[in-house]
């Protein structure tokens, strides 16, 4: 099941703007993601393997899963989106509070990966066609490393100031 | 104070499909009467990416990558069953240092299969540390087999007639030091969690399962060997090297979640010894089959393959009708007959028990919705 | 030997063909073909024998489909396969109420195949969405099927 998502409750302007308020809220946030626990398929391996004691999400504040919706800002979509799991998941989508943010990880999650084929029945090639997505992780399943540089890149996103601000711009 | 005429009514819920404690997205609808379950039904399918038809439309090579991502935690033995049925389909003989190569890999990766499971049940059952020591010991072993294959978790690394890649000197010597280091934490994890008085009263007498519901669902893997059946197909129907070596089954007495536990727990020790002994024989020779033709055309026939994978039996039953794409590839994965049983074990019992007998399968749901 | 007492049992039950399979080549120790009313007697007796049904599957022939049941044995190692030949608008008649596993198993084949079986207890499908209106493994599948 496929719907087009509303993007301008995501890009369009506030009411009230806090000015430096505004930073620092965005620097509070960016550093204390609290993810879903949304793990689809085998990219769920390897994000459980970013939070445990390797690859630690927990020193960039990211490390409390939570298994509610209604207590997490960010949703890592990591595995295969099936026919049957897309209305779950915009319904979990809809039920996160804003602001919210969605990592598309893994190829399935950013395209279908090794699952789309063009007589293919079962799968919704691609988490940004239900939901919409900030970042993409690519990898068959990305290395945990690979998560950590997207929630990095999430963070200078939010921020919307780079890690080394010479060499970094992210829109 | 009820009234009369006002009855007690039983109630649904929903567990997942996204749940903290069910290994992929699987969900059971839970008709219950206060905490005590008095129907589960599971429903799959929320990870059905189509396997099977993905396999009449490719040819065996390109459906080589689709095994590690059945079922990915020991994506190898997926891989060696696959490997092995059309090697039999084409009569492809495999030399012996490939086949010392694949169990190697194959039961380490059972290792880090065992000890994701270990972690994530443990979770389960509200226990965090065991998490992160199993996820350690995990990484030792992926970053030895990452140096060999190249991938850390979806593994395609047989190919029909061997291996392409050579074991060298240092991931055996990584391989031994990594098998003294293990030998030395099991007491950590008697301490942390066989002997922890929380575990035992969560898991002793829970979930019984008897022999003959074994039969009757056809269990196989930790399931059936923790209610007592030595049934194995590494000893009972050996394939590739696994005659030459000495290891023991493992079993349960009474059938419920803290035997299996114990088995799969014995089991990484049985594997250890595997490698050990592996290690040692290890025959020189090639490591690909020759003549192995780029593109496979077997004749005509069907053939059935079994190996014993982390969770069970898998079977990989394959109907060629003398073309390069197969005509029927059937996965017959061992946890879908695994969680067949839940409706029959989880009743009257509570919710948390729900969690813990449906922890000890050890079920990956997309190998069962493949 | 297990294998030879399955032999002589499945042949007192007027199957097709009962013959010892070529394990080297095919995997199976007995291979048996029958008909599918034939299957819950022939399931009776394998689970009187101590098999388990190790898998359930289906073949689209085009023409035809064929039920593929595999049992094998927890004491003694003997595979057996039973092809049961199955018109296409027919139902085949369930084992569920033999061995239970059969009963997801079943809901499976009707899933992918549409293959109905008489006396299932609750065959909806198990796999694909509820709602989907096709069967993905049939040989015309893609070729006449719209991917919604």
């Amino acid at each position: 099941m496929q719907r087009g998502f509303q993007l301008e409750a995501k890009t369009g302007e506030p009411l009230i703007s806090f000015g430096l308020l505004e930073e620092a809220l965005n620097l509070a946030r960016a550093n204390s993601l609290w993810p879903l626990t949304f793990g689809l398929a085998c990219c769920a391996i390897e994000m459980m393997a970013a939070g445990a004691a390797r690859f630690d999400l927990d020193r960039f504040g990211a490390g409390v899963f939570r298994p509610s919706p209604r207590q997490c800002d960010l949703m890592i979509v990591a595995g295969t989106i099936s026919k049957k799991m897309a209305p779950a998941i915009v319904r979990l989508y809809d039920q996160m509070p804003a602001p919210k943010w969605v990592i598309a990880m893994g190829n399935c999650a950013i395209s279908g990966g090794p699952f789309y084929y063009p007589n293919q029945y079962a799968i919704v090639p691609g988490a940004d066609l239900i939901i919409p997505v900030d970042v993409y992780v690519p990898g068959c399943p990305p290395r945990p490393e690979g998560l950590i540089e997207g929630i990095l890149l999430l963070e200078e996103k939010i921020t919307k100031r780079g890690r080394l601000r010479k060499f970094r711009d992210v829109k | 104070m009820l009234e009369r005429g006002l009855e007690e009514k039983t109630f649904w819920l929903n567990l997942g499909p996204q749940h903290p404690s069910t290994h992929g997205v699987l969900r059971v609808l839970l008709e219950m009467d206060g905490e005590y379950i008095v129907k589960a039904e599971p429903v799959i399918g929320y990870g059905h990416r189509g396997h099977e038809h993905m396999a009449e439309n490719r040819n065996y090579h390109q459906f080589l990558p689709n095994m590690g991502r059945v079922d990915y935690l020991h994506a190898l033995a997926f891989n060696q069953c696959y490997c092995m049925a059309v090697e039999k389909l084409m009569g492809i003989k495999v030399p012996e240092r490939a086949e010392y190569i694949r169990v190697i890999t194959a039961e380490m990766n059972r290792l880090t299969s065992h000890f994701l499971w270990v972690g994530a049940y443990l979770m389960d059952l509200g226990a965090f540390t065991p998490f992160l020591y199993c996820f350690d010991d995990r990484e030792n072993i992926l970053d030895l087999l990452d140096r060999l294959t190249g991938s850390r978790l979806t593994y395609c690394f047989y190919r029909f007639g061997g291996v392409p890649v050579d074991l060298d000197d240092e991931f055996i010597a990584g391989t031994r030091a990594f098998i003294q280091r293990l030998r030395r934490r099991w007491v950590d994890y008697d301490n942390l969690v066989t002997k922890n008085i929380i575990f035992i009263k969560r898991t002793k007498d829970v979930g019984v399962i008897t022999k003959e519901q074994c039969v009757q669902y056809g269990l196989t893997g930790p399931m059936v060997r923790g209610s007592g059946i030595p049934y194995d197909i590494r000893k009972s129907e050996p394939y590739s090297a696994y005659p030459e070596f000495d290891f023991e089954i493992p079993i349960g007495e009474n059938g419920d979640v803290f035997d299996r536990y114990i088995v799969r727990m014995r089991e990484m020790e049985q594997s250890l010894r595997i490698i050990e002994q592996a290690l040692n024989k290890l025959p020189e020779g090639p490591i690909m089959a020759e003549k192995v033709p780029k593109r496979l055309k077997p004749a005509a026939g069907e053939v059935y393959q079994a190996v014993e994978t982390a969770r069970g039996e898998f079977g990989c039953y394959i109907v060629s009708q003398g073309d390069i794409k197969p005509y029927r590839i059937k996965l017959r994965v061992p946890s879908f007959a695994n969680l067949s049983i839940l409706p029959e074990a989880s009743v009257d019992n509570l919710v948390a028990d729900v969690v813990a007998i449906l922890g000890s399968m050890d079920v990956v749901v997309p190998e069962i919705d493949r | 030997m297990l294998s030879d007492t399955i032999q002589k049992t499945l042949a007192s039950l007027n199957l097709e063909k009962v013959a010892a399979g070529d394990y080297g080549k095919t995997g199976y120790h007995v291979e048996a073909a029958a008909q599918p009313d034939q299957m819950p007697a022939v399931a009776q007796t394998m689970l009187d024998l101590g098999c388990f049904l190790e898998s359930l599957t289906a073949l689209d022939l085009k023409e035809s489909f064929t039920l593929v049941y595999h049992f094998a044995n927890f004491d003694q190692l003997c595979r057996t396969v039973v092809h049961a030949s199955l018109a296409k608008t027919a139902q085949a008649p369930t084992i569920s109420h033999i061995y239970a596993g059969a009963d997801w198993y079943e809901r499976e084949v009707y899933d992918l195949f549409g293959i109905r079986f008489a006396g299932h207890p609750d065959l909806k499908r198990i796999l694909l969405p509820e709602d989907a209106d096709f069967h993905p493994l049939l040989k015309d599948f893609g070729a006449t099927q719209e991917n919604a």
